[in-house]
């Protein structure tokens, strides 16, 4: 006898329908599972056998063959486990088929026959048409946040056919666990002093620039990236589902609903570019890039990644997206993010001050070669941090807090939103030059930066955007002024570590 | 034979382009043999065992390892004298030996006295007092303007000014020198004279070319190693009558240059910086070590015994700045400090401070330099 049974895979961060073909008929006894499946998803046999086994039930000793379809779809992961096991019970009649159809089925079983939680719950949820969906207890949150579908789950195998046939009402769901709300964040009111990269924190936020911060060790470089993401707006609703999917797929537990708040990603500078970028030989999990989607993703010590690494970077950055091929699939992750590079000036590590530096021209040469040209140039604001002298971290009045600042920072976004983009730094030229004139002597100062060689064509329009940013921050109207743009090219010094000595 | 035609000059040149040949022992073989047949004994290994004493400048002899002529011996075949003199002949460089009479005075008596000097320019231009102006390379602007101002006057007063075309006081050394007409700036190099180093410093090392002379101990083709830049370092002190250091790390080439010229010496001068300042801290310990301290050039002019000139204190020229320009102004220390802290002791925003500030640079008041301001004292360098 035949059954078909609903489910879905993951592809990347998308789930895929997949519908779950099992046929029941005479022959020697086998079992054989065909339509593209990967090696966990071959494994199903034996944890299904098993699981239906140790739930009282029969395994037909019959010839049995699982066929996945779309046949051209490659299956990974474990989210067919219900599915193929629910498919063996309806073909080998031990389950009328009456009850599964119009159900979709997503978890993987136990030896026990209990259901257990699958990566991606969400984007398989997504994916079913099925009106009602099944899934494990640990999932019923996470998927549920599908509006449309009615979602029920059961613990094993056991409960779940009882339910079906309803012999027993349909399990509770598990309860919400409690999350502490509003944890995490870090407050800008714990940074004293450092008042030129706070400045610079607001703008990056307001305005989406990437920010780099090149400063001694000690400074506070990483408390100070710590609170950028405490100072950007709530995920809009698009953004927030993207993000969940994201890390539903790399197999966070998602609790509390769609992530809401921006996240913070600060890999190690050991990483290798598939785990920056995403994929993997399986199926192509999302890399560090995805995860910080629509959040921050910072780069502590940015000169000792790896090059492979930081050039990867250059086209997301550009895009929003990240679009991974293999020979078998192709897949595009989002990856839409705010960088925030670390970095210290120099090996040594004191060479912001002027003449303190005691590193040799090999070594600054070899430093300076670590960050290509065009990443350093996709850094709309490049800031000197300086150790804080003592007087600041001892005395003086507690700085405003992060909720002042998001505040503003709200408020300039939303002047960014009614020019129609999402921030600043996503207006296109033509856009910028509509939406924020200059005044005479503001084009004057950008004149004489051109001149002098201390601006860049390309490094124009970004101080120009940078300088947008500021006059919204401050709620100013009209055409942009001198200060604005004299700011702005304050924010974008050269690092130090570029400057090659003075002659005279 | 056609080779023996060829000058004395042109032996040693072979000979000073062989590894393991520095100056001392090329002083020691040249002490015992014609340079022509030195180069025969080196290239069929029949040097002796060791050079009777007397040869070297303690009086000692020199010994000559058998593996020590082995390594000469092989590496003298890939030299033809022949065509390795023809090559500086054709790139128009001057050699000269110790005993030439161009060669100079002070240097010819000294105890480390280098064998042979490759010169680019004009040797003639080498005569009359000679003043050092040396530093670190990583220097401040307060040392770079110091070091320009001085350069400009001495050479205004018919100074001549010895430096070692590195980056930083070097340069700025040299530059001052060339920005007015006065006495030809001297250059005394750590490589081959076609080996520029460091390469940032092409022009400037041409223009001293042109204006003066630039010299080196070592043939074409000897690329820049570390060693020979100490060892440069002796003949800036020996050329010259008074050594100013004018910023230097507590450990430093200068230092070095300070330690040869005083070993001969030579008067050493010191130009005073802010304790705290890490290019200050070699100058300040030689200070206390007993350097004379330089205030302005008068005090180098007084050094070398000549009446230091009547100069009036030029007048201020610079436009006064007036409102916020002024409280910018007053706020700044003379140590160069981040804009940071300019707003955080003005409490002005930071585009009004930029703007500001730009107006005072180019008033002269202050510098600018990957985000740090440090003010310009009255005359200072532009």
């Amino acid at each position: 006898m035949l059954a078909t049974i609903g489910s879905a895979t993951l592809s990347g961060i998308d789930g895929v329908p997949v519908t779950v073909e099992v046929h029941v008929a005479n022959g020697l006894p086998g079992f054989t599972v065909v339509g593209l499946p990967d090696a966990s998803c071959r494994e199903a046999r034996d944890r299904v056998r098993a699981a239906l086994l140790t739930s009282g039930y029969s395994w037909p000793d019959r010839r049995t063959t699982v066929n996945l379809a779309p046949t051209s779809v490659r299956k990974v992961g474990a989210s067919l486990d219900l599915a193929i096991a629910i498919g063996v019970l309806v073909a080998s009649e031990q389950l009328p088929a009456d009850v599964v159809a119009d159900r979709a089925f997503l978890a993987e079983v136990g030896l026990d026959g209990s259901l257990r939680h699958v990566p991606g719950a969400l984007s398989l949820a997504a994916a079913c048409s099925q009106p009602e969906i099944i899934v494990a207890p640990a999932s019923y949150s996470e998927a549920s946040l599908v509006a449309g579908p009615k979602f029920r789950c059961a613990a094993d195998l056991r409960t779940l056919v009882d339910a079906l046939l309803a012999e027993a009402p349909w399990p509770r769901p598990p309860d919400e666990p409690i999350t502490a709300s509003n944890v995490g964040d870090a407050d800008l009111a714990d940074v004293r002093g450092h008042r030129l990269v706070r400045f610079g924190l607001e703008v990056a936020a307001a305005g989406g620039h990437h920010i780099l911060m090149v400063g001694p060790p000690g400074s506070g470089k990483t408390m100070l990236a710590e609170r950028l993401p405490g100072l950007l707006p709530d995920l809009d609703d698009h953004t927030a589902f993207d993000t969940t999917r994201v890390h539903s797929a790399a197999g966070e537990s998602i609790v509390g609903g769609l992530v809401r708040r921006p996240p913070l990603r600060a890999p190690h500078h050991g990483m290798s570019a598939v785990a920056m970028v995403g994929g993997g030989s399986h199926r192509l999990r999302p890399g560090e890039i995805s995860m910080a989607h629509g959040g921050v993703l910072f780069l502590d010590e940015m000169g000792e990644f790896g090059a492979v690494v930081l050039d990867s970077l250059r086209q997301p950055l550009e895009e929003g997206v990240i679009r991974l091929a293999r020979a078998e699939t192709r897949v595009e992750l989002p990856a839409r993010f705010l960088l925030v590079g670390a970095m210290n000036p120099c090996p040594c590590g004191e060479g912001v001050v002027p003449a303190a530096c005691r590193c040799s021209d090999r070594a600054l040469e070899r430093y300076r070669r670590r960050l290509s040209g065009p990443l350093l140039d996709r850094f709309d604001l490049r800031i000197d941090v300086h150790r804080p002298d003592s007087r600041q971290l001892l005395g003086g009045s507690a700085a405003e807090s992060s909720a002042v600042v998001a505040n503003r920072v709200r408020n300039a976004r939303c002047r960014a939103i009614e020019r129609g983009v999402r921030c600043n730094a996503e207006l296109s030229s033509s856009a910028l030059e509509r939406t924020s004139p200059l005044e005479t002597d503001a084009s004057a100062l950008i004149e004489r930066s051109l001149e002098s060689g201390r601006l860049s064509a390309r490094g124009m329009r970004r101080v120009w955007r940078v300088a947008r940013t500021i006059a919204d921050l401050q709620g100013h109207d009209g055409a942009l002024t001198a200060e604005h743009v004299a700011s702005a090219l304050h924010l974008r010094t050269d690092p130090a570590f570029l400057v090659r000595s003075l002659v005279n | 034979m056609v080779k023996a035609r060829l000058p004395d000059e042109a032996w040693v040149v072979a000979l000073s382009r062989v590894p393991g040949v520095g100056p001392a022992r090329l002083r020691a073989l040249l002490a015992s043999d014609e340079p022509a047949s030195l180069w025969r004994s080196v290239c069929n290994g029949t040097l002796p065992n060791e050079l009777p004493s007397g040869v070297s400048s303690n009086g000692a002899g020199l010994r000559l390892p058998q593996a020590l002529r082995d390594q000469w011996r092989s590496a003298s075949r890939t030299i033809d004298p022949e065509a390795y003199w023809k090559a500086h002949v054709e790139a128009g460089i001057g050699v000269m030996l110790r005993w030439s009479p161009s060669f100079p005075e002070e240097l010819a008596e000294d105890d480390d006295a280098p064998a042979i000097l490759f010169w680019l320019g004009d040797i003639d231009r080498l005569a009359g007092t000679r003043v050092a102006i040396v530093g670190t390379r990583r220097a401040s602007r307060y040392g770079i303007d110091v070091a320009n101002e001085f350069a400009r006057e001495l050479s205004l007063a018919g100074v001549s000014v010895v430096s070692g075309l590195a980056l930083g006081i070097d340069g700025a050394a040299h530059a001052g020198a060339l920005a007015v007409e006065g006495a030809p700036p001297i250059a005394v190099v750590g490589s081959g004279l076609d080996r520029v180093y460091p390469r940032a410093h092409r022009s400037l090392w041409r223009a001293v070319a042109e204006r003066g002379v630039v010299l080196s101990e070592y043939p074409l083709g000897s690329s820049a190693v570390a060693w020979q830049f100490p060892a440069r370092n002796r003949i800036i002190a020996a050329l010259s009558d008074v050594v100013v250091v004018v910023e230097s790390q507590s450990t430093g080439g200068a230092l070095g240059t300070a330690v040869e010229a005083a070993r001969r010496g030579r008067t050493v001068l010191a130009v005073p910086g802010p304790i705290t300042a890490p290019s200050s801290a070699g100058t300040n310990q030689l200070l206390f070590d007993g350097c004379g301290p330089v205030r302005d050039v008068d005090d180098v002019l007084l050094a070398l015994g000549r009446e230091p000139e009547r100069r009036r204190v030029a007048a201020e020229q610079r436009p006064t700045p007036i409102g916020t320009a002024k409280d910018v102004l007053d706020a700044l220390p003379w140590q160069a400090i981040p804009v940071e802290r300019v707003l955080s002791a003005t409490g002005l925003e930071l585009g009004l401070v930029m703007l500001v500030l730009e107006q005072l640079e180019n008033d002269g008041w202050v510098s600018q330099r990957s985000g740090w301001i440090e003010r310009i004292g009255r005359g200072g360098a532009r």
